[in-house]
């Protein structure tokens, strides 16, 4: 099994295709060819890890590029949000899900817990349908990994998400005195959260190398999403029956968990967890074949 | 020179066709699922048409024709950056395209950053990069401008850094595209001893509309003519045949102008 993993000989062709399709040495059966098919984000992400880092760094000095504060930008930014959500709802006795509030904390942490996930979202939608053109002279000059793109850019978006993340257990752990154990979940909650976001940077990307439509159309429902996603409030002040329609938004899902665990120190609820998991590894590997699928046609009209 | 080593680069019947959409709705009535498979709403506009040859481990190889035979896609596809329509491309070994030198330089960066992320495009790891950075600051000869960002440098120092991180990359097939007319003599000068020297060993894949340049650096010749083959073999041969030919479509043009 493990020469399906990159491994191949070391007398084996750099390029080999035929009438138009990539020849794969070896025979291979319909579970092998899965298989393949589903390693094959992370066998690419490996052999490019370089390039991946390299990119990484130079897209991370770009964003502050020409600024003197620098990063200090990058820890102000979802300071600001936090205080201005404190003061502005620090009256709150109730917390959205019915619970009474401990703090003024809590409630600011409640929405910043799904802003959070919610910025990191539009962050990619927003960027995405315009990120290959961005690329457009390296993937028509050079021999560049295009599917690797969507994994650079999210992993640059990360990095702040990161920022505001250790900033909201910082202020846990200031204003509430102690840390729930099951922020240790947290990593399980990120990566998932990484490989929908990942998944869907594939499908904007490759839809916005063929038409700017990709954008507008971004654009005019990310802001309407917002209101399809409980940040400010909880799906639980809402009728059961309602609430299973607002769980086709996999936000919702992310979002619910994240304050499950840093806000509540509850652990997620199962059902929830799983179908957040689902929808986003789903988003992952069909983000993935649709990126593949349109490969060969974005080089040639980006 | 040495006709009877391995091949290292296959060809057969290569045929690339672009589409071709009349309107961007032409495109997503396309990709949708039963309306795409229904019918086709673009137009093939085939830039290779039938293109088969063979190269071995240590021969020159040049590729001659005018603008718009297909050259550049050609190159494309043995980098593997687009996917021929038709036919097989087989490669073995590490290729050095010397394509729109400095094309992927970020202007922002120093020299030293764009050496890093350069190599990292290249297919080079962190560790071979800095292991030969000093050989490639040396090559390219910019003495302190390494350290200043692109965007103050000169065309010519742009070029002499990209050649210089290619030459570093130690690449089996390297495949250049009249990228060495920018630059000084000098350096000009330079890069074509660097390529004879890399000759010995390597693989070279020349491509110019220019018979001169063909002629002094390759062994071999392959004509391409409106996507197909017009002409294979030794390279004084195939010069000679499109230098006449070249002479004479203009001639033929002049004639009909002058009527």
């Amino acid at each position: 099994m493990t020469n399906l993993i990159e491994r191949q000989p070391a007398d084996a062709p750099v390029l080999h295709v035929v009438d138009g399709k990539e020849v794969i040495p070896g025979d291979l059966n319909a579970f092998q060819r899965l298989l393949r098919f589903l390693m094959e984000p992370f066998t690419a992400a490996w052999r490019h890890r370089d390039l991946i880092a390299a990119i990484l760094r130079r897209e991370l000095r770009e964003r502050f590029s020409g600024s003197v504060a620098g990063w200090v930008w990058a820890v102000v930014a979802p300071l600001i949000s936090l205080i201005t959500y404190t003061s502005v709802f620090g009256g709150a006795v109730k917390l959205p899900n019915g619970s009474p509030a401990n703090s003024p904390m809590d409630y600011a942490l409640f929405v910043f817990g799904g802003l959070i996930a919610f910025n990191f979202f539009t962050e990619m939608a927003y960027r995405a349908p315009s990120l290959l053109h961005e690329y457009a002279h390296y993937l028509k000059q050079t021999m560049f990994p295009a599917q690797m793109l969507p994994v650079i850019s999210t992993l640059r978006a990360a990095t702040y998400a990161t920022i505001g993340l250790t900033l909201m257990l910082l202020c846990q752990l200031i204003f509430g005195g102690t840390l729930y154990w099951t922020v240790l979940l947290l990593p399980l909650w990120f990566i998932p959260f990484l490989g929908f976001l990942i998944g869907i940077t594939w499908l904007l990307s490759a839809m916005g190398a063929f038409t700017r439509d990709t954008a507008y159309l971004m654009m005019t429902l990310a802001p309407v999403l917002m209101f399809a996603t409980p940040v400010f409030w909880s799906t639980e002040t809402l009728q059961p029956t309602w609430r299973l329609v607002w769980y086709a938004n996999i936000l919702t899902g992310f979002i619910e968990i994240i304050r499950d665990i840093v806000v509540f120190g509850e652990l997620p609820k199962g059902l929830v967890a799983a179908w957040t998991l689902l929808l986003s590894a789903a988003t992952f590997w069909m983000g993935y074949w649709f990126f593949r699928r349109q490969q060969e046609g974005i080089t040639d009209v980006i | 020179m040495s006709s009877d080593g391995e091949v290292v680069i296959r060809a057969r019947h290569l045929a690339k066709a672009y589409k071709l959409y009349d309107s961007q709705g032409d495109w997503l009535k396309q990709q949708l699922p039963l309306v795409g498979s229904a019918r086709t709403y673009y137009k093939s506009f085939w830039a290779l048409k039938d293109i088969s040859f063979e190269v071995r481990r240590g021969e020159s190889v040049g590729i001659i024709g005018r603008n718009g035979c297909g050259k550049s896609t050609l190159l494309q596809i043995v980098c593997g950056m687009t996917r021929p329509t038709k036919g097989e491309i087989w490669v073995k070994g590490r290729v050095a395209p010397v394509l729109a030198l400095g094309a992927t330089f970020d202007l922002e960066a120093t020299g030293r950053e764009n050496v890093l992320i350069g190599g990292a495009v290249l297919g080079l790891k962190r560790h071979e990069i800095i292991a030969q950075f000093d050989s490639i600051a040396e090559f390219a000869g910019i003495g302190d401008f390494m350290d200043q960002p692109i965007k103050l440098y000169s065309t010519g120092m742009r070029t002499r850094l990209a050649f210089a991180i290619c030459a570093h990359m130690n690449a089996e097939i390297l495949i250049v595209d009249e990228a060495l007319s920018v630059g000084d003599m000098a350096f000009q000068q330079k890069c074509v001893d660097w390529i004879d020297n890399f000759r010995r060993t390597g693989t070279l894949l020349f491509v110019s509309h220019a018979a001169e340049e063909l002629q002094r650096l390759c062994n071999h010749a392959i004509w391409i003519d409106g996507g197909r083959v017009r002409q294979g073999g030794d390279v004084a041969e195939v010069a000679r045949a499109y230098k006449k030919a070249i002479r004479f479509e203009e001639d033929s043009m002049s004639r009909f102008s002058a009527v």
